[in-house]
């Protein structure tokens, strides 16, 4: 099961953790699949030699066909990440800009990209940079039309680890992942929440936010709260010194009454609660 | 210079005014704001309607007295205390010497949710000692429960009689020594039934899941809201504070929800817990704090579980089973 946010306008960013690679290998074929069939140029990028990363897809519906044709294209991990060992996360969203206009300028549709990126997340150091990356890299998609399935090994990162790229993906298929803060559209507001914000992952909220870098547009914080269930009076406090840090107000845009009851409470001045019915 | 009997005494000067008839109420009411006024002092009622209209029609015409409504301020305790102080701080800020204010309790909360106003009546001479107040809290002998008098005489540190005369309370107990004992809790008879839902150790989002389940579209949509909010912060506080098990318990009523969380410890050790928000680094003092904000009652007891907090969303206002009300076990 995909746990997904409603969104506004559907964009596909999906974190896709996984214990049994031969489940990966059927969804990342399913995945690639819709792609060929809407006209999308479509990537596969995963550790291991060409011919056995081929013999994985073979089953897709005329993968061989696409890939003569420039329709599809099988790429060795360390060619789409040109930093082997942390990247940059503006260098390589820059990269797969550039993947996607070509991609455009070759008549397809978009490009859509499986990404087995366990290997580039073994560090700390790795982890941190590539979590950036993957909402810089959301931000991406929220404007152009590029798609991924960001697929990590559960059974070598760990639960902590796959929660922290997990919950910056609008989509994912681990259901223990309680929030998940991503791109909204960039008229919207700085980013989005969903899900719900309690003791169980204040930390991870934190050590989200600080990822993400949000930046203020003209001293406000916009988040889109519309999908965001629950949040505890801890998070609004440290969304509110997050928001003083920047020397701006956070804006939460909400449909619950809790929220803006708990700020009132709390004299949040840094917090603004925006309440729809 | 503060005038009256709290003439040299500084903070809040709380006494209690037990009256047997309008006669004697107004005995001591009129000359209080009276005098007030002749002072300069601000000079406040918050009484119900009944005993306003008494003191209106007792009063000269324009009498510079400042009347307010009950509605805003004694809604539960916890907010009742954070609307007294701002009103309180917002008098000081000229550095007048005294303020005086006559109020009395609805009298629906001298029913089954008196052990919390009790609790405030005990907490307020801590809350409002930073305040050159000098308040009266009326209670009218006639309509007023015998153990709420009693309540009363122990929580209230000076007493002023019928005739005017002003006297130290000889039963007043200190806020640490009364608050640190249980307060008698009347069990909800929704209590008496099997739980809709029992859950053992339950995450927070597990709780609140459970109470987006109950609700059957009986209670506002504000007031499930806040009854997530405060039973996600009180299963946290359990979780992290108390002992194993947990246990969340949770009944619906035609015009409510009831939800208590047990646990194996003590509760907290903080004797103002709920009704003040604690320092930071208290454990979980800011979390019960909001509780109280958030619920229409909130009970606290022990058990042989162990410590148990009760949340009502609704109507609180049950009709007691007494005098065959069960012990509470749970």
């Amino acid at each position: 099961m995909t746990i997904e946010a409603r969104l506004p306008t559907p964009y596909g960013h999906i974190c896709w953790g996984y214990d049994d690679p031969a489940a990966f290998d059927v969804r990342a074929r399913s995945y690639l699949a819709e792609g060929l069939a809407v006209g999308e140029q479509v990537w596969f990028v995963a550790a291991g030699r060409p011919e056995t990363l081929l013999e994985r897809l073979r089953a897709v519906p005329g993968f061989p066909e696409a890939l003569r044709r420039g329709a599809a294209r099988i790429v060795p991990l360390t060619d789409a990440y040109r930093h082997d060992r942390i990247v940059d996360p503006a260098t390589q969203v820059r990269a797969y800009a550039q993947a996607t206009e070509a991609a455009l300028a070759a008549g397809h549709t978009g490009l859509r990209v499986v990404a087995e990126a366990t290997p580039l997340v073994r560090t700390p150091a790795q982890l941190d940079a590539f979590v950036r990356y993957e909402h810089l890299v959301d931000r991406y998609m929220r404007t152009r039309p590029m798609s991924a399935l960001c697929a990590y090994h559960r059974p070598t990162l760990g639960d902590r680890t796959l929660a922290e790229l997990a919950c910056v993906h609008p989509q994912t298929n681990s259901e223990d992942v309680l929030f998940r803060l991503y791109a909204c559209p960039p008229a919207d507001g700085c980013a989005a929440v969903a899900g719900e914000l309690d003791p169980s992952n204040h930390d991870l909220f934190a050590t989200t936010l600080d990822r993400a870098d949000l930046r203020p547009v003209d001293g406000r914080l916009v988040v889109q709260a519309d999908n965001l269930r629950f949040i505890d009076h801890r998070s609004l406090l440290h969304l509110h010194e997050y928001a003083r840090r920047r020397d701006a107000t956070a804006v939460l845009r909400t449909s619950r009454s809790a929220p803006a009851r708990l700020v009132e409470l709390l004299q949040l001045s840094a917090v603004h609660v925006e309440t729809s019915r | 210079m503060r005038t009256g009997p709290a003439a040299g005494f500084h903070g809040y000067f709380h006494e209690a005014f037990c009256y047997d008839s309008d006669e004697e109420f107004l005995a001591v009411a009129v000359p209080f704001l009276l005098d007030g006024v002749a002072a300069g002092e601000p000079t406040l009622v918050t009484l119900g309607d009944r005993t306003t209209e008494l003191i209106r029609a007792a009063l000269p015409a324009e009498p510079g007295v400042t009347f307010l409504t009950g509605a805003g301020l004694y809604d539960r305790p916890s907010a009742a205390i954070r609307s007294y102080q701002e009103l309180l701080a917002s008098l000081t800020t000229d550095g007048g010497p005294q303020i005086r204010i006559i109020g009395e309790m609805p009298a629906v909360f001298m029913g089954v949710t008196w052990d919390w106003w009790a609790r405030y009546e005990s907490t307020i001479n801590h809350a409002y000692d930073g305040y050159p107040l000098w308040g009266i809290c009326a209670y009218d002998r006639r309509t007023t429960p015998a153990a709420v008098l009693a309540d009363v005489a122990r929580t209230h540190p000076h007493l002023v009689g019928a005739d005017g005369r002003h006297l130290p309370n000889g039963t007043y107990t200190d806020p640490l020594t009364y608050l640190g004992a249980d307060r008698p809790v009347v069990p909800d008879p929704l209590q008496l039934t099997a739980a809709l839902v029992e859950l053992t150790d339950p995450s927070p989002a597990q709780a609140r899941r459970a109470v987006y389940d109950a609700d059957q579209g009986n209670l506002s949509g504000d007031e499930v809201e806040d009854l997530v909010v405060a039973v996600s912060e009180v299963v946290t506080n359990a979780l992290r504070h108390g002992q194993p098990p947990v246990r969340f318990r949770l009944w619906t009523g035609a015009d409510r929800i009831v939800v208590t969380v047990s646990d194996g410890g003590a509760g907290p050790k903080e004797p103002f817990a709920g009704l003040l928000p604690v320092d930071d680094g208290a454990p979980g003092g800011l979390g019960l704090w909001i509780s109280y904000q958030s619920c229409n009652h909130v009970a606290s007891y022990h058990t042989p579980e162990g410590f148990t907090l009760r949340l009502t969303a609704g109507n609180p206002h049950f009709s007691d089973l007494a005098p065959d009300r069960p012990q509470l076990v749970a």
